[in-house]
Parts: structure tokens; C-alpha cells; sequence
């Protein structure tokens, strides 16, 4: 396993860790850490009307749970103070001064998005097989019927293999299903939505960009849904986040469904 | 190299909403990326997600599914209750049943570490650095699971 993050053997590496874009004059959280053991004190590179938060980028930074929780935990807690640009986890800045060149140059993209995000949260909603769906899927699905019956008769490996081949993508196929039939039912509710990464394993992963007054109405019309469809999805739902997947005008646009193996 | 760790040291857990696992691929994979800045090695991140790519596809998963598949009995067990009690515990209690919970939860766990929602993501991130994991409560089925799905796992490996 290579290391190529900066490594000096000090405390601290060279470079500024970068958190996030907010306006200028956002305080602060109090008592709130960051990445790195222990974590460098925070603080603000303001440039006109737009600041990022920073801190000294530790050493040998790599993408640990301890670190990657920081990161999330202070970008949740710069929310409830304004508008925030998320950066993406492990963004190291050379210098204040290539920092602040940066911000100049991107002022009006940052101000645009900080216009577009003030106000609003990142929901996910993640569709996957549902794991206790097993004998549903048996008995609504005509092809691993058929499948089992064989293996019955016919015992053996190839016959095995198969059905459990047969097993694994009607699971994916009936997540899938359900899960666009719940980004029809949520997309009314956002502003936007964005294609998530593709997860392993995952039928469907979307964000969606909800106003915050209506998170909760949001998340308890994707409980709704899960609970009326458990026997073809489990939809694992997170959020109020920042908004990570609305930050750029590149993956802002509304996508198909992102499938997964 | 301790990659394998992950796969061969899961410690099974039941789903928790809202986890660091749940939006981890937002945290890598989203968020703004400014081209001049450098960006930290995720490597083994990268390795990770290659890993169970490989476990959703593997002859191995079939196999479970197939096993847990042929030993349900619709004939008997159709009616709607049966499959929360299969899968839940309640049926655990006789010997007989045990073998079979444990099949069906395998599968279970097959799936939910294929799909990202196991109980696995304390070690994913910490494959290098050993680090104090947080206190947490594991609810159900911290027994008898690991040593099962270990020979599996090198069995995967060897199909990567």
C-alpha cells in the first residue's frame, strides 16, 4: 500500500487542509475539531465575499474513519450557520497563497453555489436488495421457481450456482424497481437531484436537494415507501447533509438512476 | 498487507441509519475538487471497493443464496409470519431451526456487505492504522459468525 500523501515526519504536513467554501464573516462551530491527531486548530482564509475553512493538513492524512468523520461532523455543524461548500475529503491546498488566488479566481462559481445551496440540505437514498426478501422473491418469481425445482430434483453444483445466480439479480432487479419508483415519488419534493457514485451491490443511490423546512417531510415519505415495498427493497436513507452532491454545475443535472452489480 | 482484514474480520451489525458508511461515498466522491490542490491517497479505499465488487458476482454468494433458497420450505412455511421469525431469531431456539437462521443470515450478510450497510466500516477506512474504534453498541448475533465466512473470504481472495 503506497502513501502518497504529503509526509514530512512533523505533526503537521505542508499545506493548508481545506473544509469547505462559506461566506465570509460565518462563524465558526465552537469546540469543533478536524482532521488530524490531535486536530490543528481552524480557522478562515476570507477573500472578498467568500472565506474557506482551513486548517494545518496534518501529516500522512489519509482517508481514516477519525478523519473522514471530522470532516463530515464540521461541515454538518458549519451548516447551521450558513450556506457551505463542501469540499471533497482530502483537498490540501499548496499554500495560503495558492489558496487565496484560488478563491479569487472562483469567487463568482462560489457565490452562485452558495446562493443555490443557502437554504437547502442533501438527502441520499440508497436502494438495495432487501436481505430478508428471500421467500417472496421465491414465490413471485417464476424463473427462481423454476431454478429451485431443478436443484431439488437435480441436486448439484452447476445447478446451484445457477439459482443463486438467478437468486442474486432478481434481488438487484426488484431493488432497482422499486427504487425508481421511489425517486419518482421523492423528486417532486427536491429541487434538484444528482446521480450518486455507483455503490457495489447498490440498485439505486440518489441525492436529492430538499429545502430545510422540508427534510422531514421528505424523509418520512421515504420511510413510508420502504415500509409499503420491504419485500423488494431495503432504502437506507441519510441526511439532513451538506450538500455535497450539489456544489458544481457537472453533477447537478438530473441523471438516471445509477445501478450497481 | 492487511486489505483482507475487512472482509475476513466483519464482525456483523445490524444497519444503522445515518452512518458515516452510509454517506462515505459522498465524502470520497462528491463534494467540491479544486484541480491544483493535491488530494490525499485513497488507495486503499480504492482496493476496498474492488473487494466486494468481486464478493456481490463470486460463485460463493450463489452457492448461499442457492443453499438458503433450498432450504426454505414454501410448502410449509408460506405464510407471511414465517419469514420474519426465519430470520429473526425466535426460531433459533430449536436446534433444528438454528442451522437454518444461520444460513438465511448469511445470506443476509452476504448481501448487506456486498451492498456497504455491514458492520464492517470501522475497519474498511483503518486497514493500515490501527485505531480505537468508538464505542457502540452490537445488538444481535455477536457469535459463532466470523468463523464461518473467514474460509469464504480467502476464497474470494482467490478469485480476485
Amino acid at each position: 500500500m503506497r502513501a502518497d500523501g504529503p509526509d514530512t515526519g512533523t505533526a503537521d504536513g505542508p499545506g493548508l487542509y481545506v473544509y469547505a467554501v462559506v461566506r465570509a464573516g460565518t462563524p465558526l462551530p465552537r469546540k469543533s475539531g478536524g482532521v488530524g491527531s490531535p486536530p490543528a486548530p481552524l480557522r478562515t482564509v476570507a477573500v472578498g465575499p467568500a472565506a474557506a475553512v482551513v486548517s494545518a493538513a496534518p501529516a500522512q492524512l489519509r482517508a481514516r474513519r477519525r478523519d473522514l468523520l471530522a470532516h463530515q461532523e464540521l461541515l454538518t455543524r458549519l451548516a447551521g450557520s450558513g450556506p457551505v461548500l463542501p469540499m471533497r475529503f482530502g483537498m490540501v491546498a499548496p499554500d495560503e497563497d495558492a489558496l487565496r488566488a484560488q478563491l479569487a479566481a472562483a469567487e463568482p462559481g462560489h457565490l452562485a453555489a452558495l446562493d443555490r445551496v443557502a437554504g437547502h440540505i442533501e438527502m441520499n437514498v440508497k436502494a438495495l436488495p432487501a436481505p430478508d426478501s428471500l421467500a417472496a422473491l421465491v414465490a413471485g418469481d417464476a424463473t427462481v421457481r423454476r431454478l429451485r425445482d431443478e436443484t431439488r430434483r437435480r441436486p448439484g453444483y452447476e445447478a446451484n450456482v445457477r439459482l443463486g445466480e438467478a437468486v442474486a439479480s432478481a434481488l438487484a432487479r426488484r431493488a432497482g424497481e422499486a427504487g425508481r419508483r421511489v425517486l419518482r415519488d421523492l423528486a417532486p419534493m427536491a429541487r434538484a437531484t444528482a446521480g450518486g457514485p455507483e455503490v457495489p451491490g447498490c440498485a439505486l443511490n440518489v441525492s436529492f436537494l430538499v429545502a430545510q423546512a422540508d427534510s422531514d417531510r421528505f424523509r418520512a415519505t421515504a420511510e413510508r415507501f420502504a415500509a409499503a415495498h420491504r419485500d423488494h427493497v431495503e432504502l437506507r436513507v441519510a441526511g439532513p447533509l451538506p450538500c455535497y452532491s450539489f456544489v458544481g454545475a457537472a453533477n447537478e443535472s438530473p441523471r438516471a438512476p445509477v445501478g450497481g452489480g | 498487507m492487511t486489505t483482507t482484514t475487512y472482509v475476513d474480520g466483519a464482525a456483523p451489525c445490524p444497519p444503522r441509519a445515518g452512518t458515516l458508511y452510509d454517506v462515505l461515498e459522498l465524502i470520497l466522491d462528491r463534494g467540491m475538487v479544486i484541480d491544483v490542490f493535491v488530494r490525499v491517497s485513497l488507495v486503499g479505499i480504492e482496493i476496498l471497493k474492488i473487494d466486494a465488487r468481486i464478493v456481490v458476482a463470486s460463485v460463493d454468494t450463489y452457492l448461499r443464496f442457492a443453499e438458503a433458497c433450498n432450504r426454505l420450505d414454501l410448502e410449509r412455511d408460506s405464510g407471511s409470519t414465517t419469514v420474519p421469525e426465519l430470520l429473526g431469531g425466535s426460531a433459533a431456539r430449536s436446534m433444528g431451526k438454528r442451522k437454518v437462521r444461520k444460513t438465511v443470515e448469511s445470506v443476509g450478510d452476504t448481501v448487506r456487505k456486498a451492498v456497504g450497510a455491514g458492520g464492517s466500516d470501522d475497519d474498511e477506512y483503518e486497514e493500515e492504522e490501527a485505531e480505537e474504534r468508538p464505542a457502540r453498541p452490537k445488538k444481535r448475533r455477536a457469535p459463532a459468525r466470523s468463523s464461518g465466512s473467514g474460509g469464504t473470504s480467502r476464497r474470494r481472495k482467490a478469485e480476485a
